[in-house]
């Protein structure tokens, strides 16, 4: 949730307004949807539970949980209004999280 | 007495880098440098081997032992357990992403095809609760 509280602060509302944020996690969703409406983050959350998704994108860490189960790579991803790709980070040490300023510029850049 | 203040510093040092990255864990500038508690617990572990050079006594060995601990603990976790190995993913830029749908909280069902031509999207893999 760390990048998501970041970003949500970083954004004003009428960039809030002109851009979508797609949250993918394998967790039931109702707890991030309850906490986002709490912050007042304008997020869609959607469940990816067998990490079907989260697996075509190639962006699985294998036995990474807490129980050896695999988990999502900490990634973010910005799409222009055509779906294509502009900025990409994805993490590899899972400590680390984008900078939700970097994200911003990315997100003005477009 | 020197050996004193010295172990008590280093300690001081190394439960300060704990206090700082657990409260300051929103700051992305903190958390994104986790290698900082590793430093700090090399100089922790720096002064108390001074305070042992300074003086034998067991505070100062309880804080060499304390510091080394912690700091063998902390370099495992950020440079070995906290690594993701590198893996190829199918995201390029400049190229539209697979397209997908997933359910949101309310049972709605969510395309990234819905946004295309409309607004651009931030799309975020997150872990879960943290």
């Amino acid at each position: 949730m760390a990048e998501l509280q970041g970003l949500g602060a970083a954004l004003s509302e009428a960039e809030k307004a002109g851009v979508e944020i797609v949250a993918v996690s394998p967790d039931p969703n109702e707890h991030s949807q309850l906490l986002a409406e709490r912050l007042r983050l304008g997020y869609r959350f959607v469940a990816d539970p067998d990490l079907a998704v989260t697996r075509r994108y190639g962006l699985v860490h294998a036995r990474g949980g807490e129980h050896g189960e695999d988990v999502p790579r900490p990634t973010t991803v910005v799409l222009d209004r055509a779906g294509v790709v502009r900025w990409l980070w994805v993490s590899d040490n899972f400590q680390v999280r984008p900078d939700p300023n970097e994200v911003l510029r990315a997100v003005r850049a477009l | 007495m020197r050996s004193g203040w010295l172990a008590a510093l280093s300690l001081l040092v190394s439960a300060g880098a704990i206090a700082a990255y657990a409260l300051l864990l929103r700051v992305a500038a903190v958390r994104n440098h986790p290698e900082g508690y590793v430093a700090a617990f090399a100089i922790a572990a720096t002064l108390a081997g001074l305070a042992v050079a300074l003086g034998r006594r067991w505070y100062a060995w309880t804080a060499l032992v304390l510091t080394l601990v912690l700091l063998l603990g902390g370099a495992t976790f950020n440079f070995v357990l906290a690594r993701i190995p590198v893996s190829p993913s199918n995201l390029h830029v400049g190229s539209p992403p697979p397209d997908f749908t997933l359910p949101d909280a309310g049972g709605r069902s969510v395309s990234l095809a819905d946004y295309r031509g409309k607004k651009p999207v931030v799309l975020v893999f997150y872990r879960g609760y943290w």
